[in-house]
């Protein structure tokens, strides 16, 4: 016989294992966003692959065309596209997780499971466009007759390490946002600001040798870097420690405080 | 093993209502700037709302338990507080078993997921697990009767279909303790029958706990032994579902628009020669409970009748009758012609008469209300105590101007066709 205390002093645990028994919702959860946002469009998956290759196209004009950056050697449009998939995989789990809650009011409001499934659930659903994305990427390096050094055993660190900082901003904004829905205006903002604060278009090595561990306070900016080392053998620096130790950081603090409040999500929301 | 199921220590839940939580940080700020100003920062904040307040009780293992109150009673709360949706303020709930909650059917349907997926996840949110809902999968498709429709996105369903099939999954869960809330309140008569037979079989065939709050004292008396009466926060009353139910009628026939009889406020009144009975009050409700003086056309209306019974008797007679402006009979409603049980002992009671669809057009109209023992000559009638509006609304789909027709009474659905084309 299960018993269930429900008391207003109660000490603050993680309850990970509550988490572990709903994991089935959050694979659930994480199905009806994949089918529902392909459903009833024409080119349905396709989609996934029709931005990034417009930004490729573009990318490749502006900063491989005219101001022809240094990639080290890596032809410019897998290096961008490189850069873009992780980047692109990062914000769509940072955006989606942060708006999940107050998008998952009607459900809050009427059942208990543990709030923080919604926005985990966030990087499960968004990886298949980064999955298609990868593929593309892959087909690039074949065209292109490039062949990963052993480094690539790293490329699941990496991603990883984005899933981190993705959620972990993610579940920061997800739980201030049912408060301050302000920064739901942010986020969107906040997403074209940081492909420019981030080492997408451009190698890391353009940044001016003292605003570097700033640069790197960004996690993506490190990952992405991490991911070019991975793949194409690419120079990086000290930078990756800190943008990792950041992403972990956000992580772990985002989960404790989302934990905190969760109680009272039904209440504000 | 103790035999509580659930078991509830000096509850309490505070609401901040208003600018506190609307979530704009511009109001935040000109609130927190506002109370910095203000004189006495210690004053009661009038923001606060007190849902529930010192609320004990425990409830034994295979109890139907009915909570009743009126809208900000606490009913909501208390169950949201109970199914773990929110957090008290104050105090301690012990729950032996598991827990099931329906606040809603169908929490977490998509439109663009089939009713095949829709079980799914249905199921798991409400924390079956999958090789659960796969076990019982056919048992749920059985139960909705929707077997063709099943792999069809529920945005091309019904509202019915919908309905039957969120049920479907919350009927199949198993757990130790269910927890119901208005539920019934969505679809039609016989669904609403076939969700209370379900629970019935959960609470007295199985022996599982039951909680239920529901504003229909019908349902509250059919399925409940005891009952739960909140008021403003508190426990008003806890006990035998009859006394909190009577209770419950009491307080609110003394507050809401319904009308007590006494002398002085009726036009009419007949008194018989025995004395057996005596009405007090009556009251109209809409379908979902509301006290009412208007009503649209073709709406379901609730008639609910006081009365005190000085002289026991087996076979009272309660009837109305509702008339036009002119006390011209329009339609009656009369107890025995539905089979209503008349037996009843001294003291005071409330019977409940649903009207289906009130066929009339817009007007005003009133109430004539007698009670007698069968077979013999009225016993007690008032008249001119309570009047309500029909107002127009386009029922038939057809802009049919009922406010034009209004001396004609009584409406009634009627098919009309052409016999003969016309030879020219």
């Amino acid at each position: 016989m299960n018993q269930i205390v429900i008391d207003a002093n109660k000490k603050f645990s993680l309850n990970l294992r509550e988490l572990i028994e709903y994991r089935e919702l959050l694979f659930m959860l994480a199905y009806r966003d994949i089918k529902v946002r392909y459903a009833q469009t024409a080119l349905g998956v396709l989609w996934a692959l029709i931005q990034p290759l417009t930004t490729l196209v573009i990318f490749t004009l502006i900063f491989g065309k005219v101001v022809k950056v240094d990639t080290n050697g890596v032809p410019y449009t897998l290096f961008a596209l490189s850069g873009m998939s992780l980047w692109g995989y990062f914000s769509a789990v940072m955006s989606q997780a942060g708006n999940s809650v107050i998008g998952a009011q009607g459900i809050v409001k009427k059942i208990y499971f543990p709030r923080l499934i919604i926005p985990l659930s966030k990087c499960i659903s968004a990886f298949v466009d980064f999955g298609i994305t990868l593929l593309f990427l892959l087909g690039l390096m074949l065209y292109h007759q490039y062949i990963p050094s052993v480094n690539a055993v790293w490329i699941p660190f990496f991603i990883l390490a984005t899933i981190f900082s993705g959620l972990g901003i993610g579940i920061w904004l997800s739980a201030l946002s049912i408060r301050y829905r302000d920064l739901q205006y942010v986020l969107p903002f906040a997403v074209q600001l940081g492909t420019y604060a981030s080492p997408v278009a451009y190698p890391s090595s353009l940044v001016p040798q003292e605003y570097l561990a700033f640069y790197y306070l960004n996690p993506m900016a490190g990952m992405i870097d991490g991911m070019r080392w991975a793949m194409f053998g690419s120079p990086i620096n000290n930078g990756v420690f800190i943008s990792f130790g950041v992403s972990v950081f956000l992580f772990v603090s985002g989960f404790i405080y989302f934990r905190k409040i969760e109680g009272e999500i039904a209440d504000i929301v | 093993m103790s035999d509580i199921a659930i078991k509830v220590e000096n509850l309490s839940k505070l609401y901040h209502i208003g600018a506190k939580d609307s979530g704009l940080l511009s109001e935040r700020i000109s609130h927190s700037i506002k109370s910095l100003f203000s004189k006495n920062g210690k004053a009661q904040d009038p923001t606060e709302f007190w849902a529930l307040r010192d609320i004990n009780f425990e409830i034994k293992k295979g109890d139907a338990v009915g909570i009743i109150g009126r809208n900000g009673a606490g009913k909501s709360t208390l169950l949201k507080i109970l199914s773990r949706i929110t957090e008290p303020t104050t105090g301690r709930v012990t729950i032996n078993g598991r827990v099931a909650s329906l606040l809603e059917v169908g929490t977490g349907f998509h439109p663009e997921l089939t009713g095949r997926e829709n079980i799914f996840m249905n199921g798991a949110i409400l924390g079956m697990k999958q090789a659960e809902i796969k076990r019982k999968f056919d048992e749920i498709v059985d139960f909705s009767g929707i077997e063709k429709f099943i792999d069809t996105p529920v945005k091309h369903y019904s509202s019915g279909m919908y309905v039957r099939l969120a049920f479907a999954v919350a009927a199949h869960l198993e757990p130790e303790i269910l927890v119901v809330d208005e539920v019934l309140a969505v679809g039609d008569a016989e669904f609403q029958k076939k969700c209370l037979g379900k629970m019935e079989d959960v609470s007295s065939k199985e022996g599982r706990t039951v909680l239920f709050v529901s504003h229909s004292m019908t349902a509250i008396s059919s399925l409940c032994s005891s009952a739960i009466f909140l008021e403003k926060g508190r426990i008003e009353f806890i006990g035998e579902v009859s006394v909190a139910i009577n209770r419950y009628l009491k307080r609110q026939n003394l507050t809401s628009a319904s009308a007590q009889i006494n002398p002085n406020n009726v036009k009419q009144i007949h008194n018989g020669p025995r004395h057996i009975a005596e009405l007090i009050s009556i009251a109209l409700f809409d379908r979902d409970y509301m006290p009412i003086s208007e009503i649209e056309i073709g709406e379901e209306l609730s008639v609910r009748i006081g009365f005190r019974v000085k002289q026991r008797r087996d076979n009272f007679e309660i009837g109305f009758a509702i008339v036009d402006n002119l006390e011209r009979p329009l339609f009656g409603f009369v107890s025995t012609w539905e089979g209503f049980e008349t037996k009843f002992n001294e003291g005071e009671h409330y019977v409940e008469c649903e009207i289906p669809s009130i066929n009339l057009l817009p007007n005003t109209y009133g109430i004539i209300v007698w009670i007698k023992e069968q077979g013999q000559s009225v016993d007690h009638e008032v008249s001119g105590i309570l009047d309500f509006q029909v107002i127009g609304k386009d029922i038939t789909g057809f802009n049919p101007y009922f406010e034009r027709y209004k001396h004609l009474g009584v409406f009634q659905r009627s098919k009309w066709s052409l016999l003969e084309k016309e030879s020219v």
